[in-house]
């Protein structure tokens, strides 16, 4: 593992002049606004880290968690102090799998934006120019808690394109939502979808062979498209060279490179290991063979989401490293969701695999605790060892780690983020209400108070209602 | 004990019992999930013919322990699909709507359930033991006649198959009216009317000295029946001002009894609503601003409703796809403010009133004895009935998901606790 990552830094420094860069990654213009220092004190504290809460403190400088501790253990000064007694302190949520933005509310055809469902592979597009910002379905989610989240194209494409990792914060432009430094995400689908979707247009993929002939044609196309690359590199490398000496005998001209290619180079950027594959997969069986897939051609699946017989497969996922995005208790809407259980997160989690419990609704996402304390509970009645604990980490540790930024949020831990909610009651109890959300430190929702933001589209029309 | 629990449920099956069951130390649990009177519930022929402390039963009498856990009458869900389709994505698989049609009042959902259902295990253990299975509309705003339920799988399914006819006017249902909600509602009620000029000269019209009516016999018949009350007309409506018009022109009929449903922005219209005592059913979770008819969608409806002194039930919506559980809604409603008591009626005692079901949805001396026993707070999503009684019998409660979860912890070898 280790070794195939040199590898990877080895090509990528290979290849900086073009990989460095993301090219058209219209930059974050995210920032967390004035930051102040406080001290929230006296709050029941899970870290998020499976470990069992704890009465404690948490200090917060410049939008980032300066230290934390039990309350029996010295903190630092700070003149602004927040008594949370009687409230519960976790990481903020995060929702792997989301379409906020890309199908917002109203949901009329004039704003369904998420689906480029024109040809099966559509790798070239980006969900982030479709995300609405002022989708009223953000301040909602904000309320349930949800600090960052994940926008995926939808399910009807083998390769249904990028993603993108937004805060939720209110802002103009989605640019201002975006979460700084997080990797984008490719969204690949399996199963009944694609082939509906194309089979009932007469046109591949009809079936789930022609879904994986589907695959397999895009990726080829890729390492050809990477290869292509690799010699313009190689050549312009060798001309800086000889143009720096000037010396050897024959005259070189400057190469031109090779004419981008969208779609490629998200799928490049697949196999260079910068962009993390999204795999939509409901059954366990083609689960397994989207992992063989991933090994034919040397990438990574994240995640996968859905992953309603995920419970099937624990042991495969464990030791491939993917991660399961799943719902609770959602099933039965078709086919190939049929065999789904309320013990699916917590069997997983069992497995020894990464467990996450994701919404793609944005009813659900409101309250992804109270899932997965569902799933928690349909575990413990299996007879599984498994505590409130280990379900926060579903929703916030292995969410952030399926994004790629668990260095940044998704735990209590010095340095990080100080993205914060504080809970009414046990996070999960269906009686728990977020009574206030902070992101890097800043105060988004305040439900006592009556703060949070209100979208452009509710003002004059809806503004009174949270 | 828990043995002799599991051989119960085991020899009980699923058919309603003429037995006589007593369940020692129940809670009737009141304010908040967790404190309530502790009482023995005798159980004779499917009713509950006593309830006090220290009961004794005959020699015949089976115990059950309810070891001072939470009791409540059986949820009953207002808005299922339950029997109509296994698999609901699969559209061949599902018999909820009909095309082709432009009136399908006379549609009855009863005669295509599948009492044999592989999703009935999957409402008892959510606590449900009473289910309405609602029509969608085709291509007609009377999309036809729900059925009531009881969630027993075999030839005791069916309780009723026209419980109520129901009646489309959301945004999206304007199209089944050439486009208009406004000729919507005017073809509802010129459709009543219509009915009623039939029932005047049915001998006219018996020996053929009538004019055909544009409306089919069947159909007629049904309209009758509502107009008369004898079925409820159930509105499905969202926008505040439309609401006002449904309850403006279908009370002009004395005696319909008129239930709205969906009614996202019913709590502008309270005082509408109170006037005609009309009740509601909400879905507790969709709070979602989805079209402009659902702007004041707001999750502390159940709260607001209760607070204006409105009639309204808790409906699950879309009920086992998304969210599986009825009391999860009640447990929201509580946290946005409903008192906890409340909430528990809003999914036992008053859907059962609105829905006319004798003796159902409450605990008391001659009441069927629809009965779920909790691990915990009923309202709690962590809690789950560890048994469940419809009239008198307890259900099956292992499920097929059951099976598959203990197939595959065999399987990985998963350790449990057991």
């Amino acid at each position: 593992m280790k070794q195939l990552l040199i590898k990877k830094v080895i090509l990528l420094l290979m290849l900086s002049s073009w990989v460095g860069e993301v090219l058209g990654d219209y930059e974050s213009t995210y920032q967390a606004k004035a930051h102040k220092s406080f001290i929230i004190e006296n709050a029941v504290i899970d870290v998020g880290e499976g470990q069992g809460p704890f009465l404690g403190w948490i200090a917060v400088s410049e939008g980032r968690i300066q230290a934390l501790g039990s309350s029996n253990e010295s903190k630092p000064e700070v003149a602004e102090r927040l008594d949370a007694s009687g409230l519960w302190l976790t990481p903020g949520i995060i929702d792997v799998h989301s379409h906020l933005g890309d199908y917002p509310s109203p949901s009329y055809r004039a704003h369904s934006d998420g689906n480029e469902a024109t040809s099966p592979v559509t790798a070239e597009v980006w969900a982030e120019h479709s995300v609405w910002p002022q989708d009223p379905q953000f301040p909602l989610a904000l309320a349930g808690g949800v600090t960052a989240l994940q926008i995926l194209p939808g399910s009807a494409n083998l390769f249904g394109g990028r993603s993108v990792v937004l805060k939720n914060v209110w802002s103009r432009t989605v640019q201002g939502m975006k979460f700084p430094g997080a990797p984008y995400g490719l969204k690949m689908a399996c199963g009944e979808n694609p082939k509906r979707v194309y089979g009932s247009k007469s046109q591949s993929p009809a079936t789930r062979m022609g879904n994986f002939a589907g695959y397999r044609k895009a990726w080829i196309d890729a390492q050809e498209y990477q290869k292509k690359w690799q010699r313009y590199e190689r050549s312009l490398n060798e001309y800086v060279a000889w143009e720096s000496t000037k010396s050897g005998s024959d005259y070189k001209t400057r190469p031109s490179p090779p004419k981008r290619n969208l779609q490629m180079e998200t799928l490049v950027g697949v196999l260079e290991g910068e962009i993390l594959v999204h795999n939509h997969c409901y059954r366990a069986d083609e689960m397994a063979q989207i992992i063989d897939l991933s090994q034919e051609f040397n990438y990574q699946v994240t995640a996968f989401h859905h992953a309603v017989e995920a419970y099937k497969i624990g042991d495969l996922l464990a030791v491939n490293n993917v991660c399961a995005a799943m719902w609770a208790d959602w099933w039965q809407f078709k086919l190939e969701s049929f065999d789904g259980v309320k013990s699916n997160v917590p069997m997983v989690h069992a497995a020894g695999a990464c467990a996450i419990v994701h919404s793609d609704s944005a009813t659900g996402i409101q309250r992804l605790n109270q899932e997965a304390a569902k799933a928690l509970a349909a575990g413990q009645r299996l007879g599984l060892s498994l505590s409130d604990s280990d379900a926060l980490t579903w929703l916030t540790r292995n969410a952030a780690k399926a994004l790629g930024i668990l260095d940044q949020t998704g735990t209590l831990a010095t340095g990080k983020m100080a993205d914060l909610v504080l809970w009414s009651h046990p996070p999960m109890s269906v009686y728990a209400r977020a009574q206030m959300v902070f992101i890097d430190g800043v105060k988004q929702f305040d439900r006592e108070k009556g703060i949070g933001p209100v979208t452009d589209f509710e003002l004059g029309q809806r503004e009174e209602i949270f | 004990m828990k043995n002799f629990v599991l051989m119960l449920v085991f020899v009980w099956g699923s058919s309603l019992a003429l037995g006589d069951v007593l369940i020692k130390d129940a809670r009737l649990v009141k304010d908040n999930g967790e404190t309530g009177d502790v009482r023995d519930l005798h159980i004779k022929d499917g009713r509950i013919v006593e309830i006090g402390v220290n009961l004794k039963g005959t020699e015949e009498t089976v115990i059950f322990d309810a070891m001072e856990r939470a009791v409540t009458a059986g949820l009953i869900d207002s808005a299922t699909t339950i029997g109509l389709a296994e698999v609901s994505g699969l559209g061949v698989s599902y018999d909820g709507e009909v095309s082709g049609d432009d009136m399908a009042a006379g549609f009855q959902v009863a005669l295509a359930l599948n009492p044999a259902s592989t999703l009935i295990p999957l409402a008892s253990n959510d606590g449900i033991t009473r289910g309405i299975v609602v029509p969608e509309p085709g291509d007609s705003n009377f999309a036809g006649q729900s059925a009531s339920v009881r969630f027993v799988q075999g030839r005791n399914f069916l309780q009723r198959e026209d419980n109520g006819l129901h009646l489309y006017l959301r945004e999206r249902d304007r199209r089944y009216a050439g486009g208009s909600r406004a000729r919507a509602l005017s073809l509802a009620v010129d459709a009543l009317e219509e009915a009623g000029r039939f029932d005047r000269q049915r001998e006219a019209f018996d020996s053929n000295e009538l004019r055909p009516f544009a409306i089919g016999l069947d159909d007629l018949e049904t309209l009758l029946r509502v107009r008369s009350g004898a079925m409820p007309l159930v509105v499905h409506v969202d926008r505040a001002a439309d609401i006002r018009n449904v309850v403006d022109a279908f009370t002009a009929f004395p005696d319909l009894r008129l239930i709205l449903a969906g009614a996202a922005e019913a709590w502008k219209v309270t005082e509408s609503l109170l006037a005609h005592d009309i009740p509601v059913l909400i879905n507790g979770l969709d709070n979602l601003p989805q079209n402009f008819d659902r702007l004041g969608a707001r999750l502390d409806q159940a709260y607001l409703l209760s607070s204006a002194g409105v009639r309204f039930a808790l409906m699950s919506g879309s009920p086992y796809s998304e969210f599986r559980s009825l009391t999860q809604a009640a447990g929201v409603a509580v946290a946005n403010g409903l008192a906890w008591e409340q909430a528990l009626l809003a999914i036992t005692a008053v859907p059962a009133e609105i829905w006319g079901l004798e003796g159902l949805g409450k605990i008391d001396r001659g009441a069927k004895a629809d009965l779920v026993i909790w691990s915990g707070d009923p309202l709690e999503v962590s809690s789950a009935p560890i048994a469940v009684m419809v009239e008198g019998g307890w259900v099956n409660l292992e499920t097929r998901q059951d099976r598959l979860a203990k197939r595959y912890l065999e399987v990985l070898n998963l350790e449990t606790k057991d």
